[in-house]
């Protein structure tokens, strides 16, 4: 990949590795260096954390590369629902809990526990809609979903993930970076360092907002690239009108001229890498060439005009909109064209019961009305696709919520909610790699802790890196005098039993 | 008096020795009487009593040891032996430690080693100590059918355990074994690889197998690149030519490729005539077409041979 480049690739490099704490620790640490070296000699470095090597042509930072090992799936779609849906109103079905609505719940649910909102002893809150088993598997559903039901047996729902982050900024970071602080590199980041994109006309990451307006919560860093080239974050993308904004020529400025002064500012930007040596002057360059390259792809990916309006339909989508269905419809264009992690995220799930808009008798209600149609032709769109084999849907919050109505402040609330959970919940994964029509976990009687086979985050984490052919504790990155990974430094499981 | 008289004398070198050797006797033996442990240990260092030894295929060996291993060896093992209890062999398990046996085969209630397990979390006294994620249920539960069983260290299965949790083993990577394998055609893989950029890749990196991708290159790609692509034919295992410009032209070319297991033909200038030709490719698992490309009769003999077909209609 290395050859033929058009900058001093070793020079790069070097640069690159030289940094004062390598010389403070060469000082100290190299005559002993020097000892080990001769008794150790012949010793690979090899081990279970030993870096692969992602060495590419810093021109052209996208390319791909292949998998560690033969993977399952080439492409990640995630569809975040932020604010954390309940999953005692969509897949968590709780018949002890509804028995025991409108008691007080047990001292134990909250004495000595951290709760966001909930004060004293609040009531048991019974789940708000009917259940029913659906499909051949048998999997528990609620009636919020009958659109995404017809593909039940398709998914594998894990009931009994856990995350240690109660407030949703902390929470989405960690589900997306593996820590709950900012500046780690997020999942989109890892994968396409890790395998680089196939379409070079389009980012390889690209993050599609719907039902935010602003970017909620966490915001930028949940797509940021941390302590990766920053080339690997992702792109956030509009569905209506120009998908990058200022992406077009200005009126009156020809494509060839656009091209003159990219070709100047290219002369300005090589002038300045041959004097500082900086790689990010060289992913600089890189995104203007691909910027002016997408000028004409990523129109095209994000134009659902082009759609049959069959297609458009099937997924309430409606071109010229904003809407969680145009983006559902884009992410499959999206992944046709070979762009290697597609992140939608939809806000609005907050379900606290504070304002009307966030009770789950309301907010919830419409935010499944927004997105279950178009998740459901998305996955079946995939799947009749032949797309499907070599893709990983992945859907979820970043939390759980409550089984215990909020009472925020210690009173009954007009609005029906619940509150910040961290305990359990739910999400589901399809496509590619995974077991089809399972449900995977348990929680216990009332929906309040796991009861069987926990599943942290790290290790949904290290299970994605599995099946796009990656060993989590080999997809690493030097960074502060760490081995930095998506999982973090504790251990994590690849869940075995999910895996087809 | 007089025997003082004669102790505090002389006592013959013989005699000495052998009341440090009666006394030394007496204390062994005593602490062997207070600590079973530690009998069982002298009398297995010298021969004179078999250490139990569980079966490699029975219910100990295949779901309890390993369990022991990754959740108590850490503290109770050769390395550090904390309360003078080993949980790193069937024989040491059936000792116990300091405190007297932690397992009583059969009865649950009374094992040590299970009430500490199953204490709560917030109890100074639950295993593993504070700060480690307790056992899972499951655990628990293979733990207590086995003892509840007899701790035995034949039995090959427990009816009701939960089943096994397999490891996802990792591939090893070996760069010479797959260097010696690409070696045939790195030089045409090369070759072609500046040709079409971005559409050629080793399908990981321990593997010679080729996927290309040409629908990138759209109409660019055509019967001619694919007849270019033949020299690695005995590699290429996906081909993806949605959307090019590949014609019926090249149906006997798709057909004779031996390592296709995945094809993708939808978009294409290919008809019927392909499909109907593929039936002859030999490794073919997979095959998406595009609407319209084939008649359901064209489909029949390829999924006689269990080729898995996507596409075709219109989308769902």
């Amino acid at each position: 990949m290395a050859e033929g480049g058009k900058f001093d690739h070793l020079g790069l490099m070097n640069i690159q590795a030289d940094t004062r704490r390598h010389f403070l620790g060469w000082g100290a640490g190299g005559l002993g260096a020097f000892f080990l070296n001769s008794t150790m000699a012949g010793a690979a470095p090899a081990g279970e954390n030993a870096p692969l090597d992602f060495t590419r042509d810093p021109a052209t930072p996208l390319s791909v590369l292949p998998p560690q090992f033969a993977a399952k799936v080439k492409r990640v779609i995630y569809l975040h629902m932020g604010g954390a849906p309940s999953q005692l109103e969509l897949f968590d079905y709780k018949p002890v809990l509804a028995r025991f609505h409108g008691h007080d719940c047990p001292e134990s649910f909250v004495k000595g526990k951290r709760l966001a909102f909930i004060q004293g002893i609040p009531k048991l809150l019974g789940p708000m809609f009917p259940f029913h088993r659906a499909g051949k598997s048998g999997t528990w559903i609620s009636d919020r979903l009958p659109h995404l039901e017809k593909s039940i047996d398709d998914l594998c729902v894990i009931k009994s993930m856990k995350t240690d982050q109660f407030n949703h900024a902390p929470a989405q970071l960690l589900v997306h970076t593996g820590d709950p602080r900012t500046g780690h590199a997020s999942l989109g980041s890892w994968v396409t360092y890790g395998l680089g994109s196939e379409n070079q006309n389009l980012p390889g990451f690209i993050v599609l907002i719907s039902n935010g307006g602003t970017t909620a919560n966490a915001g930028k860093p949940l797509w940021g690239s941390g302590f990766l080239p920053s080339v690997y974050q992702g792109v956030a993308c509009r569905s209506a009108g120009e998908p990058v904004l200022y992406l077009d020529n200005p009126k009156s400025v020809s494509r060839a001229e656009r091209r003159k002064v990219l070709d100047a500012v290219d002369e300005i930007n090589q002038q300045t890498y041959r004097t500082f040596g900086n790689p990010e002057t060289v992913t600089r360059i890189a995104q203007y060439e691909m910027a002016f390259r997408m000028q004409l792809e990523a129109s095209d990916a994000m134009d659902i005009h082009r759609e049959p309006a069959a297609v458009l339909e099937r997924y309430g989508a409606e071109p010229g909109k904003t809407s969680y269905a145009n983006n559902c419809l884009v992410a499959r264009r999206l992944a046709e064209r070979g762009v290697r992690y597609i992140q939608l995220y939809h806000w609005g799930w907050d379900s606290h019961g504070t304002p009307v808009d966030k009770g789950l008798n309301v907010g919830l209600v419409g935010r499944c009305r927004e997105t279950d149609q178009p998740t459901a032709a998305l996955l079946a769109d995939l799947k009749a696709r032949g797309l499907l084999e070599d893709t990983l849907v992945i859907w979820g919050g970043e939390f759980g919520r409550t089984p215990m109505w909020e009472n925020r402040g210690g009173q009954e609330m007009e609005f029906i909610g619940r509150d910040h959970h961290p305990n359990c919940f739910s999400l589901w994964l399809a496509g590619g790699g995974i077991k089809r029509g399972i449900s995977y976990g348990e929680t216990d009687e009332m929906g309040y802790e796991i009861a069987r086979n926990p599943v942290e985050v790290r290790d949904l984490h290290a299970t994605i890196l599995y099946l796009l052919g990656f060993d989590y504790r080999r997809l690493n990155y030097p960074y502060q005098g760490l081995d930095q990974k998506l999982t973090g430094v504790k251990p994590a499981r690849i869940v075995s039993e999910i895996l087809a | 008096m007089e025997d003082r008289a004669g102790l505090s004398g002389r006592l013959s070198a013989a005699a000495y020795f052998g009341c440090v050797a009666l006394l030394t006797l007496a204390g062994a033996g005593l602490a062997m009487l207070a600590r079973p442990a530690f009998a069982h240990g002298v009398l297995r260092t010298l021969g004179l009593e078999t250490a139990p030894q569980a079966q490699s295929r029975s219910f100990y060996a295949t779901r309890v040891a390993p369990l022991l291993e990754t959740r108590c060896v850490s503290c109770h093992g050769a390395r550090r032996e904390k309360a003078s209890l080993r949980l790193d062999s069937f024989a040491a398990l059936l000792l116990g430690g300091k405190h007297g046996p932690v397992i009583r085969p059969g009865d649950v209630r009374n094992s040590e080693l299970y009430i500490r397990i199953s204490l709560p979390a917030s109890d100074e006294r639950a295993m593993p100590p504070s700060g480690k994620p307790p056992l899972t249920e499951d655990e628990k539960t293979v733990i207590r059918l086995w003892i509840a069983d007899g701790a035995s260290g034949a039995l090959q299965t427990i009816a009701g355990a939960p089943p096994p949790v397999a490891e996802v083993k990792i591939p090893q990577d070996d760069p010479a074994a797959a260097q010696k394998q690409r070696a045939a055609l790195a030089q045409s893989v090369r070759r072609l690889q500046a040709r079409f950029p971005g559409t050629i890749l080793y399908e990981s990196r321990s593997s010679a197998n080729l996927e290309v991708n040409a629908s990138l290159l759209g109409s660019a790609f055509g019967d001619a690149e694919l007849l270019a692509l033949l020299p690695l034919q005995a590699r290429i295992t996906r081909l993806d030519l949605s959307g090019t410009a590949v014609t019926d032209t090249s149906a006997p070319v798709l057909a004779g490729m031996p390592a296709l297991r995945s094809l993708r033909i939808g978009g294409s200038r290919m008809t019927q005539v392909t499909i109907a030709a593929l039936r002859q490719a030999r490794a073919l698992k997979s095959l998406t077409i595009g609407s319209g490309q084939a008649g359901h009769g064209a489909l029949a003999p390829l999924l006689e041979k269990h080729i898995a077909i996507y596409g075709g209609g219109d989308a769902p």
